[in-house]
């Protein structure tokens, strides 16, 4: 690889690569458990620069691995096989804007946060909402297809894509879907790309669908003694046919370390359900919020407080975002592990997941929270434990099969937003056994020398603790 | 492997769960563009060296001395990490093993041997009989013009501050990660300043009297703010949050109270008051790497153009310094203009 270090540069420019260990350290990890060094960090300008970087990779046989803000919680950016990590930020320029057709085209390079702050004078926003907005890439979010707590209504990344520009594995440059909102015939393609998690190709342009921006928006907290009950009000509310633009489980694990982090000032009850809805016309809003109030309160929802304060939800609404990293204030020594951290549930069996996820974590020796988008079935759990506990991992091990197994026994899947890479990977393999020789053939047939992505998704290691090191400093015992 | 001093912060860094959140307004993230460039590449590469998985070397060094320490990272993090902490540690490891910045090491000296910065023996304090103590700091030390319009305004409102002879408060030994020098030279800086508390001219001085001794410090602005007479300057202008005021100290009101007082129009810019953006010229970065703390620095102007204001008011001597020449390279490849002065100036105006 070392020799070939030259030929890169001569296609990206001296600057913008990197083979110093320091830089290959940092991009060795993600957001996720794993830890694997790359050969070499390429950073690419245009679409030519990835067409020539993927030539060459395929010539060679070296494996590519496209990086957003590296902050995926599964591992899809850690290089298993190392190779060329081939960061995207510098792809990052907002290249059409057409309000009259409801679209925008873009680099994928581009913040989803950055992308809504320059539609927002057009009255329009891209809706997926993840709660790393404020980082993460269109890339990352087409790799993932990534959601957010917003998709109860609007949902994910992949119903937002009309179409794509992806260079393949062998370099070629082709164009998928297309510009309209109805597009009927053939394959999906542009479809089958968004969380294929960089294994198909390398997704470079993305023009994708937007909404109007609502007018009205009000948002409720109410606070459950039991957590049953507010799972039953969660599958409730939209089995009556309220779509709420937010519905948002916090069990009191999450409670905790939010207002430990954040200072929140949430009540300290057994879950609390947030909900908010939007519209374009007042009473509407109004009507839905207050048939979700009576939900919950014949599911012994109390306390229910409801503001349009804008000031008051964003305050609320940057707490959820923010609850994932605060979990690792949870208590001293221990730290929040994305495991087991988003699986999707039939929306009657959510008050029984939660249930399940805290008998499985005490039997495990591990904490776990259970939190999530929970009105599109999205539960989210982390494990709080002490990283650099051997026997902590075996721990972790035993409680996210049990999890998985759980899940699949009530009908549920394995990711509802955040991949699988390599830490869901044995499980999920598991839920899909049917669709893995299919997946296998699709891969070879774009990427015959297996460069893109190697050794995630379908061929990803069948233990997730030994796929690769962890990235904590782990010791005996 | 260093002296050591991450070894504590093994758990700090564990709870960093890598979110990256801390990349959105990290200014040398923002210019650079690399992982290893922002917060959170700060600390996976001080990981590494902790773990012995990264040697100490040049190049990690450079990246570790590229930071403003501006806090931003620490105001964003969810998970309350204490990235300064961790940068300042990881520098010291890696002075500890030989990888001192020569401009850094030549400020250190300059401390040793003269109590200021400068290496200047001439750089001395306005000796003067007072009530309340006042320190000054190295920046305010050789800005004697400075010093004593705020003297002469604390008198007029009433407060008569003592000055007294005064060595550095060794902040600059501690962010650059000379830990030992710094402790041998706090012995030295209690000696000069026995005081419980006082009142401290300069922000970044402000915060470490209280967090690297543990004194009761107010700065300048607190003070005067509680005091200031109403005036009608008439004046618009934009308002520079510096990085230790508003998220080193959480003074965000004060600044604008007095100069709403003083009949000064403000108009905010994109990021303000507890996201304020940096203004390049924090954390020993002007010293070793002046060229990026310029391109900071420009953002920074180009952000207060945008407002319309003809003049940008500060109140960290520091950010004046660099915003100043930003300002005049903006005005010169740009053609867009705006004024920087320091708010000792339009209180002056307001209560001379």
């Amino acid at each position: 690889m070392k020799s070939d270090i030259g030929m890169l540069k001569a296609i990206v420019g001296e600057s913008d690569v990197s083979d110093e260990l320091a830089d290959l350290y940092v991009y060795s990890s993600d957001a996720s458990v794993h830890q694997a060094l790359p050969s070499v960090v390429v950073r690419p300008k245009t679409i030519e620069e990835v067409q020539q970087v993927m030539r060459y990779a395929n010539g060679n046989r070296v494996p590519v691995i496209a990086r957003g803000a590296g902050s995926g919680m599964s591992g899809h950016a850690v290089p298993i096989d190392g190779g060329i990590v081939l960061d995207m930020k510098r792809m990052n320029r907002i290249l059409e804007i057409k309000p009259e057709d409801i679209l925008c085209k873009v680099e994928v390079g581009v913040v989803n946060d950055e992308l809504n702050r320059v539609l927002k004078p057009y009255g329009f926003f891209f809706p997926p909402t993840p709660s790393s907005g404020n980082i993460c890439t269109i890339g990352g979010m087409i790799g993932t297809n990534a959601s957010g707590n917003r998709a109860v209504k609007y949902g994910a990344t992949r119903d937002s894509v009309l179409g794509l520009k992806v260079v393949l594995a062998n370099g070629d440059l082709v164009k998928l879907g297309s510009n309209t909102r109805t597009d009927a015939s053939g394959y999906q393609l542009a479809r089958l790309m968004v969380g294929s998690e960089g294994t198909l190709g390398i997704v470079v342009e993305a023009t994708l669908l937007l909404s109007p921006l609502p007018k009205y928006r009000a948002m409720g907290i109410a606070n459950f003694d039991k957590l049953e009950d507010a799972g039953r009000a969660i599958s409730d509310i939209i089995s009556t046919g309220i779509t709420p633009s937010m519905l948002e489980l916090m069990d009191s694990v999450a409670i905790t370390a939010v207002n430990r982090a954040l200072n929140l000032g949430l009540p300290d009850v057994a879950a609390i359900v947030i909900f908010e809805c939007d519209g374009m016309v007042k009473e509407s809003v109004g009507h839905d919020i207050a048939n979700i109030r009576k939900t919950c309160e014949r599911h012994n929802g109390s306390g229910i407080t409801v503001s349009d304060d804008p000031k008051e939800m964003a305050r609320i609404y940057e707490g959820r975002k923010k609850l994932f990293p605060s979990l690792s204030r949870y208590g001293e020594g221990l730290v929040s592990t994305p495991l087991a951290d988003d699986m999707a549930v039939p929306m009657s069996k959510i008050a029984d997941c939660v249930q399940e996820i805290h008998k499985v974590a005490k039997r495990n020796n591990v904490i776990m929270s259970a939190y999530g988008h929970c009105g599109s079935g999205l539960i989210h759990t982390k494990i709080m434990m002490d990283p650099t506990k051997e026997s902590q991992w075996e721990d972790a091990k035993r409680a996210v099969t049990e999890i998985y197994e759980y899940v699949y026994k009530i009908g549920g899947t394995t990711s509802g937003e955040h991949g699988i890479a390599l830490s869901k990977a044995p499980s999920w393999k598991v839920e899909k056994k049917d669709s893995l020789e299919m997946m296998r053939a699709i891969k070879r047939a774009l990427d015959p020398h297996n460069i893109l992505n190697p050794h995630k998704l379908m061929d990803a290691p069948d233990d997730w603790t030994k796929a690769t090191a962890l990235r904590y400093n782990v010791r005996r015992g | 492997m260093g002296a050591g001093h991450l070894t504590r912060l093994e758990g700090e860094m564990n709870t960093c769960i890598r979110c990256a959140y801390c990349f959105e307004k990290c200014p040398v993230f923002n210019e650079r563009g690399w992982d290893s460039d922002g917060a959170r590449g700060k600390v996976i590469l001080s990981y590494g060296l902790l773990t012995g998985q990264l040697k100490p070397s040049k190049y990690v060094a450079d990246k570790m001395f590229r930071c403003t320490c501006c806090r931003d990272c620490i105001e964003r993090c969810p998970s309350n990490v204490n990235v300064i902490d961790i940068v300042s540690s990881a520098r010291a490891d890696l002075v500890a093993s030989g990888f001192a910045g020569e401009t850094h090491k030549q400020v250190v000296e300059n401390i040793k041997k003269t109590g200021n910065i400068y290496g200047d023996a001439e750089v001395v304090s306005p000796l003067k009989e007072g009530e309340t103590p006042l320190f000054l700091g190295c920046q305010y030390l050789s800005r004697p013009n400075k010093t004593k319009k705020y003297i002469a305004i604390l008198e007029k409102l009433g407060i008569h501050p003592e000055v007294q002879k005064e060595v550095c408060c060794g902040f600059p030994m501690e962010i650059l990660g000379f830990k030992a020098e710094f402790e041998s030279h706090k012995e030295k800086f209690s000696q000069f300043f026995p005081h419980k508390g006082a009142i401290a001219l300069c922000p970044t001085c402000t915060v470490f009297l209280k967090e690297g001794y543990g004194l009761d410090a107010k700065h300048v602005l607190q003070v005067i703010s509680e005091k200031i007479p109403e005036a009608k300057l008439g004046l618009k202008v934009t308002y520079h949050d510096p990085c230790d005021f508003s998220r080193g100290l959480k003074i965000i009101d004060e600044p604008r109270k007095i100069l709403k007082k003083l009949g000064v129009e403000i108009v905010e810019m994109k990021d303000s008051k507890v996201q304020s953006a940096c203004c390049g010229g924090g954390g020993g970065i002007l010293m070793s790497d002046p060229s990026l703390s310029d391109r900071i620095a420009k953002n920074r102007i180009r952000q207060a153009i945008e407002t319309g204001a003809d003049t940008l008011i500060t109140s960290c001597p520091t950010c004046e310094q660099v915003l100043k020449k930003a300002a005049t390279d903006v005005g010169g490849s740009e053609g867009k203009n705006i004024a920087v002065r320091n708010i000792e100036d339009i209180i002056w105006m307001g209560v001379k």
